[in-house]
C-alpha cells in the first residue's frame, strides 16, 4: 500500500514543471463590500403587505404571495388544506381551467398554487396580465367537484408511488415519530383521508384562510415600485379582510430514551438512516445562528464531520447530513444518510459518536473559522437573487426579528465561539432522546438495531407509522378469503379438474422417534373416508360412511359421536375446500404472516360446531402451505399444526408430497409415496 | 400567408422576440497550452464563479470499463502534492465557497462559486488538480465503495431507478451511450491505477479543458491569474480519443417490460434523434414543448388532465453531443393500464403528425420557448456553465445570446415533418415498468 503510494506521488511529480511556488496557497483579497439592499414596502388599506425589490437584469417580475397563518390540524381529513390549494389552480369564475392553462402559456408564464402561497412569474412585458391572471385564481376560484376527483386521484396515485420510495416513507414515518400523528407537522396522507376530503372543506379553507390580512407579496424583479403598488392596488385592493382563526399546539418533546423504529422494505440493498427528535428553537432566536454553525460542524456540509467520518473515511454512503432547524412552531434536528445494507447499525454507531463528540469535546478555532467563513459564503452568494431580500424582508416581519437582523448577520455571525458551539451543542444535540429510524430490509438489519433502543426492543413500523407485530402483516386492501381459496382451487388444478376426481388413494410414509409410519388414506365422494395407520407394531384405523364412523386401535372399536362425528362429516370431504360454502364453513382473512421468509395469507376456517382452524397460503404460489388446529386428546387439548410442501402434478391436479405433523410429542415427515384417482374402492370399505 | 399572420400578431403585441434580453458580453481567449479560456463580468454581486469543463465522459470510456469517467470526477477531489487527502472540499469551504462535479455522457463539469476576492483560490485549486493530481490507494478504495452506494441510491433502491439505464441500453447497442455515466459495479472494482494515470494523461489536460470564470471580476487582473496558474501546465502529448461509432439507423421497435418493486405502471417511449445544435434538434425540442411544456401543453391537457390516465407525463429532449433520444413517458394513474397509456401517448404524437399545428398554438409554443430561454441566465454559475457548453459542443460561445433564433427559424411544417420522420415505431424504444405482482410465473 505504501509502496504504491510513492509510486504515485512520483509520478505526479514527474508531470510538474512548476516555475511557480505552488506549496503556499494564495490569499484572499480584501474582503468586498457586501451590500444588502433594501426592498421598498408598502401595506394596502385591506392589511396586504407588500414588498417590492427592483431589479432589473433580466426583462422578468416575479409574485409571490404567501400566507403567514397557525398550523391546522386535518385530523382524518388529511390532505385536504393541500387539496385546496391545488384547487385554486383549476379555474376561475371568469377563466375556466383550459383557458387559465391556456392564457398563462401563452404568456410563456408560470402560475403555480398551494394551500399557503400563490406564485406567478413571466417576462415583464406580461407584467400587468400576469398579475391579473394571480389576482383573479386568488379572489375568484372557482371550486368544482370534478377538479376534486381529478386532484384526489392524483393523490391516490402519489400515495401508491410512495409505497416504494425509501425516501418518501422515510420522510413521512420521521415525522410522525418527531411531532407524533396527532401534531400538524406530524399528520399526512393516507388513501382513507384522501377519500373523504369534499369540496366544502376546500371552500371552506379557502375562504376562512385566504385574507389580504395575514398575506404578504414579495414582487421582484423588472418593475419599479410605483408600478407595482398601481397594480397591486387595481388587482387586489378589492380583497377583504377577515378575521383568521388562531391555533395553538401542545409541542412535542424528545424521548426520555433512545427509541430504535423500523420500516421493513424488504429486499432493500440500502438502508435510509435518520436518527431525529423535535427541538425547542425559534427562527430568530439568540441561539438559532448558533446553532447553524454547531450543526454545519457536525454534518451541514461534504465537509461536515459526519460526512467526513461515514463516507470519506468509512465508506458507508454516498452521503451523510444533519439539519437542525429552527421553527416558528417546533423546530427539528435530523441526522441522516443512506448506508449498503450490511454497515447499517455501523452508520448510526458512527453518528451517535459524532453526536457526542461535539457535545462533549470543544471545536477547534480552525473548524469553528472554517464553519463561519462558509456560512458568511451562503450568505453572501444568496444576496445574487434578488428574491433573497423580499425574503429577509417578509421573515424580518414574520417572525417579528430586529429591523437590522439581516444587517447584522454577518457581524453576529463573526462573534460565536467555540464556547457558544459547545454550550448549544449540549443544548440542542441528544444523542441520548433521539428516535433511530431505519427504512432498510429488516431481515438484514433488525437484530444489530436492538443495542441502540434503551429497552433492546425495536419497534416495526409499516409505512404509515403504525406499530404492528412483524410476524403478523396486513393482508393487501380488498383481498377476500375466498379469493385466497380460489386461487389455490387454481393453483391446485383447477375446479373442473377436482370435480372430476370421485375418489382418491394416498399412501404416505414416515419416521417418527424411530418407527416407521405408513399411512393409506382412502376419500370418496362426496364424503367416505378410509384410514389405516400403520406403525409397525400396531395399527390404528378410521373410518367413516358419509353417515357413521368408528375408530379402532389394538382391537379397540370406538364408535364416532357428537361433536367428533359432526367434524369428520367435513373432514372426509374430498377436497372439501371446493365445497365450504356448502358444508357451513365460514371463512375469515386474518392477514399475512411470514413463514420461513415467505408470506403467506392466514385464513380462518369456522365451522359450524364453532370451532376454528387455521390455514396458510403461500401469497406467490397459492398452496396451501400449513394448516393449524387444536384437537381434543385423552391428554388435553393439543395444537397441531401440518405443513405442506412439495406440491407435484398428479394427473393435472398439485399435490403436497411432503407432508409435516407437529405435535407437542414431536413431529412426523411423511412423505406420500402413491396418489390414485378414481379407482373405484368399494363403498363397504367405509363401513 | 403565414408571414403575415405573424406580423398582424406582432402588431397585437405577441411577437417573438421582443424582450429586451441584456446581452451576455464575455471575452474567449486561449493559452498556449490549449486551455480554453471564457470571462464574463458581472459586478453585481461579489462572488465568483470558476469552473473548468473537461470534455469527456462516459461515451469516451471502455466498455470494459463503464463508470470509470464519473469515478474519476470523484478521485479528482482527492489533492495534489500541495492539497493532502480530504482537504480538497475544506479548502473552498473554508473561504466560504460552493462546490461540485458532475459528469455525464458528453462531459465532466467541476465547479466552485466563492466571495470574489477569493478567485486566485479558485483558480489555484483547479489549476494544481489539472497539473498535478494524487491519487493514493486509501482514496481509490474509499471511493469505490462510495460510488457503489451513489449506484444503490440513484438506481437500486429508487422505484423506476433503472428507466434510464433501460432506455439507454435498449436504444443504444453501438454507440457507447449504450451504457450510463454511472456504469457498472464490477468495472469500478476493477480499474487499476495504471489506468487512472492513463486516463488523466490523456484526457484531464488542458487542451481538452474550458475554463470559465463568470461573476465579480477585474478582467487584466483575472488574465494575469489565469497565465500565472494554468500557462505553465504541459499541453497534453496523447491523442484525445472521441468515439467513432455510429449508432446505425433502427428497422424495428424494441420493447421491454420490467416488472420493479412499483405500484403504478409507466411507460417510457424513447426516439432516436439527431444530435444537439441541428436544426431538426431544434424542432425535436420545440414538440417537447409542445407536448409537455406548461398545462395546455397537449401530453398534460389531454392525457393527464381529461383522460385522467396519467399522474405524470413529459417528453423531454436528450440533448447530447452525438445523436441523442426523443423521450416521451407517463406514469398511470392509480388502476391504470400501461397499454392505454401508451395508445393515449402514440395519438398526440399521431395528431402532431397528422396536422398542422395552429398559428396560435405556434406561437403559444415560440412565446414559452422565448421566455425561457430570456429568463434564464439569472446567476452567474449558471452563465458560466451555459458558455462552456455553448463552446465546446457548438463551437460558439455566443449562442448564449443567439440560440433564440434557431428555434425561431423551426416552422410549424418542420414540426410535423420531424414527428413524421422521428417518431416512428422502428425508430424507438418502449418500456413498461410494472408491479411485481403482475408478472407471469
Amino acid at each position: 500500500m505504501k509502496r504504491l503510494l510513492i509510486f504515485f506521488l512520483l509520478l505526479s511529480l514527474t508531470a510538474n514543471f512548476a516555475q511557480l511556488d505552488r506549496s503556499q496557497k494564495p490569499k484572499p483579497g480584501p474582503a468586498p463590500e457586501v451590500k444588502i439592499g433594501d426592498a421598498e414596502s408598502f401595506e394596502l388599506a385591506n392589511g396586504l403587505k407588500v414588498f417590492v425589490v427592483e431589479n432589473h437584469k433580466l426583462p422578468k417580475v416575479t409574485f409571490s404571495l404567501m400566507l403567514d397563518r397557525d398550523a391546522i390540524v386535518e385530523g382524518k381529513n388529511a390532505g385536504y388544506i393541500s387539496t385546496a390549494g391545488q384547487l385554486l389552480r383549476t379555474g376561475t369564475k371568469k377563466r375556466s381551467k383550459d383557458k387559465l392553462d391556456e392564457e398563462v402559456d401563452f404568456l410563456g408564464a408560470n402560475l403555480s398554487t398551494s394551500s399557503t402561497s400563490v406564485f406567478a412569474s413571466g417576462l415583464s412585458k406580461y407584467t400587468e396580465k400576469i398579475m391579473d391572471l394571480m389576482a383573479d385564481v386568488i379572489l375568484n376560484p372557482d371550486f368544482k367537484q370534478e377538479e376534486l376527483e381529478k386532484i384526489r386521484k392524483q393523490s391516490l396515485s402519489g400515495l401508491a408511488f410512495a409505497k416504494d420510495d425509501p425516501d418518501q416513507i422515510a420522510n413521512r414515518v420521521q415525522g410522525a415519530l418527531v411531532y407524533g400523528k396527532e401534531h400538524p407537522y406530524g399528520e399526512f396522507e393516507t388513501e382513507e383521508s384522501t377519500k373523504s376530503i369534499t369540496l366544502d372543506m376546500c371552500k371552506a379553507y379557502h375562504e376562512t384562510y385566504f385574507r389580504p390580512n395575514i398575506a404578504y407579496l414579495a414582487i421582484v424583479g423588472d418593475i419599479s415600485k410605483s408600478k407595482a403598488k398601481s397594480l397591486v392596488e387595481k388587482y387586489l385592493g378589492k380583497w377583504e379582510k377577515k378575521d383568521v382563526p388562531k391555533n395553538t399546539f401542545t409541542n412535542p418533546k424528545a424521548p426520555v430514551v433512545n427509541k430504535v423504529a423500523l420500516v421493513d422494505k424488504a429486499g432493500a440493498v440500502q438502508s435510509v438512516i435518520n436518527v431525529c427528535y423535535p427541538v425547542d428553537l425559534k427562527i430568530g432566536s439568540d441561539d438559532a445562528l448558533k446553532t447553524k454553525v454547531a450543526n454545519l460542524i457536525l454534518g451541514g456540509s461534504a465537509t461536515g464531520r459526519l460526512f467526513m467520518n461515514l463516507r470519506e473515511a468509512k465508506a458507508y454512503t454516498y452521503g451523510a447530513y444533519s439539519s437542525l432547524n429552527p421553527d416558528k412552531l417546533v423546530g427539528s434536528f435530523s441526522a441522516s444518510t443512506k448506508a449498503r445494507t450490511s454497515v447499517t447499525d455501523s452508520a448510526i454507531t458512527e453518528i451517535l459518536a459524532e453526536m457526542k463528540k461535539i457535545r462533549n469535546e470543544k471545536v477547534s478555532e480552525k473548524e469553528l473559522e472554517n464553519a463561519k467563513n462558509l456560512l458568511a459564503g451562503n450568505f453572501i452568494r444568496s444576496l445574487e437573487q434578488p428574491a433573497t431580500i423580499a425574503n429577509f424582508a417578509i421573515n424580518t416581519a414574520i417572525y417579528n426579528l430586529p429591523k437590522d437582523y439581516y444587517k447584522n448577520y454577518l457581524k453576529n455571525l463573526s462573534a460565536v465561539s467555540v464556547d457558544d458551539v459547545q454550550s448549544i451543542a449540549k443544548k440542542y444535540i441528544k444523542p441520548n432522546n433521539a428516535n433511530i429510524l431505519v427504512v432498510g430490509s429488516a431481515e438484514d438489519v433488525a437484530k444489530n438495531l436492538t443495542k441502540f433502543s434503551v429497552s433492546s426492543k425495536v419497534d416495526y413500523l409499516d409505512i404509515y407509522g403504525e406499530k404492528f407485530d412483524p410476524n403478523v402483516k396486513k393482508a393487501p386492501e380488498g383481498l377476500t378469503a375466498e379469493q385466497v381459496i380460489a386461487k389455490y382451487v387454481e393453483a391446485t388444478g383447477g375446479k373442473a379438474n377436482l370435480e372430476a376426481i370421485k375418489d382418491e388413494t394416498l399412501k404416505m410414509s414416515g419416521a417418527m422417534q424411530g418407527m416407521t409410519i405408513n399411512i393409506t388414506l382412502v376419500r370418496k365422494a362426496p364424503n367416505k373416508m378410509y384410514q389405516l395407520v400403520d406403525f409397525g407394531v400396531g395399527q390404528q384405523k378410521t373410518l367413516f360412511d358419509g353417515e357413521k364412523g368408528k375408530s379402532s386401535q389394538m382391537g379397540q372399536e370406538q364408535e364416532l359421536t357428537g361433536a367428533q362425528l359432526e367434524a369428520m362429516k367435513i373432514e372426509a370431504t374430498l377436497n372439501s375446500y371446493l365445497y365450504y360454502d356448502k358444508l357451513g364453513v365460514k371463512l375469515e382473512l386474518g392477514g399475512m404472516e411470514a413463514l420461513n421468509g415467505k408470506d403467506a395469507y392466514k385464513v380462518n376456517l369456522i365451522y359450524p360446531s364453532g370451532k376454528k382452524s387455521t390455514q396458510y397460503y403461500d401469497v406467490e404460489s397459492g398452496f396451501l402451505v400449513k394448516s393449524s388446529n387444536t384437537v381434543e386428546s385423552p391428554q388435553g387439548a393439543m395444537s397441531i399444526s401440518t405443513e405442506f410442501a412439495d406440491y407435484k402434478d398428479v394427473k393435472g391436479t398439485k399435490v403436497a408430497h411432503k407432508i409435516i405433523q407437529g405435535t407437542p410429542m414431536g413431529s412426523i415427515e411423511l412423505t406420500v409415496t402413491s396418489v390414485e384417482y378414481n379407482t373405484n374402492p368399494s363403498d363397504e370399505m367405509f363401513k | 400567408m403565414k408571414r403575415k399572420l405573424i406580423l398582424f400578431l406582432a402588431l397585437l403585441g405577441f411577437v417573438g422576440i421582443s424582450a429586451q434580453s441584456k446581452k451576455i458580453s464575455y471575452e474567449q481567449y486561449k493559452l498556449d497550452n490549449g486551455l480554453n479560456v471564457i470571462l464574463h463580468k458581472d459586478n453585481t454581486t461579489p462572488i465568483v464563479n470558476v469552473s473548468i469543463l473537461y470534455h469527456v465522459g462516459s461515451k469516451n470510456e471502455d466498455p470494459q470499463r463503464t463508470g470509470f469517467a464519473h469515478f474519476f470526477e470523484h478521485l479528482m477531489f482527492e489533492g495534489s502534492p500541495n492539497i493532502k487527502r480530504g482537504e480538497y472540499f475544506k479548502t473552498i469551504e473554508a473561504a466560504g465557497g460552493s462546490l461540485n462535479a458532475n459528469t455525464n455522457f458528453d462531459r465532466t463539469f467541476y465547479f466552485e462559486t466563492l466571495p470574489s476576492n477569493q478567485l486566485e483560490l479558485g483558480l489555484y485549486m483547479e489549476s494544481e488538480r489539472m497539473l498535478q493530481l494524487k491519487i493514493d490507494s486509501v482514496g481509490v478504495e474509499t471511493q469505490r465503495k462510495v460510488v457503489k452506494e451513489e449506484r444503490k441510491q440513484g438506481l437500486e433502491n429508487r422505484p423506476y431507478g433503472t428507466l434510464l439505464e433501460k432506455m439507454f441500453s435498449n436504444a443504444f447497442k453501438v454507440h457507447p451511450y449504450r451504457w450510463m455515466p454511472i456504469g457498472s459495479a464490477q468495472y469500478i472494482d476493477q480499474a487499476k491505477i495504471e489506468e487512472f494515470i492513463a486516463f488523466y494523461k490523456m484526457y484531464y489536460v488542458p487542451n481538452n479543458a474550458t475554463l470559465t470564470i463568470a461573476g465579480d471580476i477585474d478582467v487584466a487582473k483575472t488574465k494575469e491569474l489565469v497565465k500565472k496558474y494554468f500557462a505553465e501546465i504541459p499541453k497534453g502529448k496523447v491523442a484525445i480519443v472521441t468515439p467513432k461509432e455510429v449508432e446505425p439507423v433502427k428497422t424495428a421497435e424494441v420493447r421491454e417490460t420490467v416488472y420493479d418493486k412499483v405500484q403504478l405502471p409507466l411507460v417510457a417511449e424513447a426516439y432516436h434523434m439527431p444530435a444537439q445544435g441541428t436544426p431538426d434538434y431544434y424542432a425535436l425540442s420545440m414538440l417537447t414543448t409542445l407536448l409537455s411544456g406548461g398545462e395546455s401543453s397537449r401530453f398534460t391537457k389531454e392525457i393527464k388532465d381529461k383522460q385522467q390516465k396519467a399522474v405524470q407525463v413529459a417528453s423531454v429532449p436528450f440533448a447530447l453531443e452525438d445523436p441523442g433520444l426523443f423521450v416521451a413517458f407517463g406514469l398511470c394513474n392509480v388502476g391504470g393500464k400501461a397499454e392505454e397509456l401508451e395508445a393515449a401517448l402514440d395519438a398526440e404524437i399521431e395528431k402532431v403528425k397528422k396536422d398542422l399545428v395552429t398559428e396560435t398554438e405556434f406561437q403559444k409554443l415560440k412565446n414559452q420557448i422565448e421566455s425561457d430561454f430570456v429568463t434564464r441566465n439569472s446567476t452567474v454559475a449558471g452563465i458560466g456553465e451555459s458558455l462552456a457548453n455553448y463552446s465546446v459542443y457548438f463551437g460558439d460561445a455566443n449562442l448564449i445570446n443567439t440560440e433564440l433564433q434557431r428555434y425561431m427559424k423551426v416552422t410549424r411544417e418542420d414540426l410535423k415533418r420531424v414527428a413524421n420522420k422521428y417518431l416512428t415505431k422502428e425508430n424507438r424504444v418502449v418500456l413498461y415498468y410494472l408491479p411485481k405482482s403482475m408478472e407471469k410465473k
